[in-house]
């Protein structure tokens, strides 16, 4: 509280606000894009930077100017900008210590995930709210001035902009599916494109090849938007469908592995590119 | 020489506790990947090498099911579990297997080693349990499984 009685904020305090922002976007982005198997180790660092980030706001508070920029809140400012800064922060610090959690205990991995997506959603609507409050403000004083508060919050927005399409379109979807189109074409010049419903009779199939395994729906149940459980060992299952587990069917290497190896196991054969492609588009459609 | 045998042994009785049903948690990710897919990856210690060599090369026929996949994924895992294995690593979980182990023999259910069977001497109904529901679900008690520990739970 050394800096409390100073009136003046020191010529420090903004640089320190905005790479402290830096390091919170920057932290959060990277946990963001390392959310993955492959990749757990930079997302766990990521996530104690973001931790760390946070812990660290609420520190440079008690140094800073009582009304200078690290204050938390300041006569003069927006309301909402007060809240909406608290509310994101919080968020983005549940998220991450949630994330601690899980790291220990994966039965907090849903949580951990739900949190960190409010989290997600919380930062357009930050920077919104920060573009609509500045630059109303700065357009009355200065063109220039507003163009360049604005690039913080359009980056943001640009970020955004690529980011919801990655978790809902599917490129690597699609290619996977061009693949088998491309074999399919090429085994049977007549192929007419795949069909969500051949696919569903793949999936529901009785089968008598193996009596552990009579159907694809023995592990993954008669609804594949429910996650699904390995009918030996127990293990849990993601969902299969697609509306339930955006992931499926975006990794080619896994996909065919999975194939390969259920096919054999399920039905007692390969399956066809055609096959294959019948049954993505089903659980695509489901 | 003595003394320092004695100061090891020491050194080992007081650690011995802590250890006793322990063993090296696997790390490798790509094993962990692949077998932690579909049960518990488990490590390497239960088995000794040629246990894990042989369920390597039967991965088309993987307790009744195919866990077929891609060569150099296996060659990668086989060569993982071979060096963690019972009869490579060494250590007191590893021996209280081995120990039960005919030379050259390639068993390939942990469960079915009496090491195991002597401390998992329990009614069906328990094994019956939803969240057991079988023998190879470590996890379900032993909640610190998956880093090696299987201390009482």
């Amino acid at each position: 509280m050394s800096g409390a009685a100073r009136a003046v904020p020191g010529r420090w305090e903004l640089p320190a606000l905005r790479l402290w922002h830096a390091a919170l976007a920057g932290g959060f982005l990277v946990a963001w894009l390392t959310a993955d198997e492959d990749t757990y180790r930079m997302h766990v660092f990521a996530g104690y930077w973001v931790l760390i980030a946070v812990a660290l706001r609420l520190g440079l508070a008690t140094v800073g100017t009582r009304q200078g920029p690290l204050a938390l809140t300041r006569p003069g400012r927006s309301r909402l900008m007060i809240w909406m800064g608290g509310v994101l922060m919080t968020m983005v610090g549940v998220a991450a210590l949630s994330g601690v959690i899980a790291d220990g205990k994966s039965a907090f991995e849903d949580v951990h995930e739900g949190l960190s997506n409010a989290a997600l959603w919380l930062i357009p609507a930050h920077a919104a709210l920060v573009a609509w409050v500045f630059q109303g403000k700065r357009l009355r004083d200065k063109v220039i001035g507003a163009a360049r508060v604005s690039a913080v919050p359009m980056l943001l927005l640009a970020g955004l902009v690529l980011a919801v399409p990655a978790q809902a379109a599917d490129p690597a979807r699609d290619a996977i599916l061009a693949g088998y189109a491309k074999a399919a074409k090429a085994a049977d010049p007549g192929f007419g494109g795949f069909s969500a419903a051949r696919g569903e009779s793949i999936y529901r199939a009785r089968n008598t090849v193996n009596a552990d395994y009579p159907s694809c729906a023995t592990c993954h149940t008669d609804d594949p938007t429910q996650p699904g459980r390995h009918a030996k060992t127990g293990r849990e299952i993601a969902p299969a469908a697609v509306s339930a587990n955006p992931k499926r069917f975006t990794d080619a290497e896994k996909v065919e592995e999975r194939f390969n190896r259920d096919c054999k196991t399920v039905l007692g054969r390969e399956c066809s590119a055609r096959d294959r492609g019948d049954f993505i588009a089903f659980l695509s459609s489901k | 020489m003595r003394s320092i045998a004695m100061g090891a042994g020491l050194l080992l009785s007081l650690t011995a506790p802590a250890w006793a049903d322990r063993v090296a948690p696997l790390t490798d990710p790509v094993t962990l990947k692949a077998c932690g897919e579909c049960h518990m990856a488990f490590q390497p210690d239960f088995l000794p090498a040629r246990s894990w060599a042989r369920m390597m090369d039967s991965l088309d026929n993987h307790f009744g099911e195919s866990a077929a996949m891609a060569p150099d994924k296996v060659a990668h895992i086989r060569r993982v579990l071979e060096e963690g294995a019972a009869d490579r690593v060494g250590g007191k979980v590893a021996d209280r297997f081995l120990r039960w182990v005919a030379p050259g023999g390639t068993p390939q259910r942990i469960t079915e080693n009496p090491a195991f069977l002597r401390k998992h001497d329990f009614p069906a109904r328990e094994w019956a349990r939803a969240e057991v529901k079988t023998k190879s679900n470590c996890p379900a008690c032993h909640k610190r499984a998956e880093r090696g520990d299987y201390e009482e739970d």
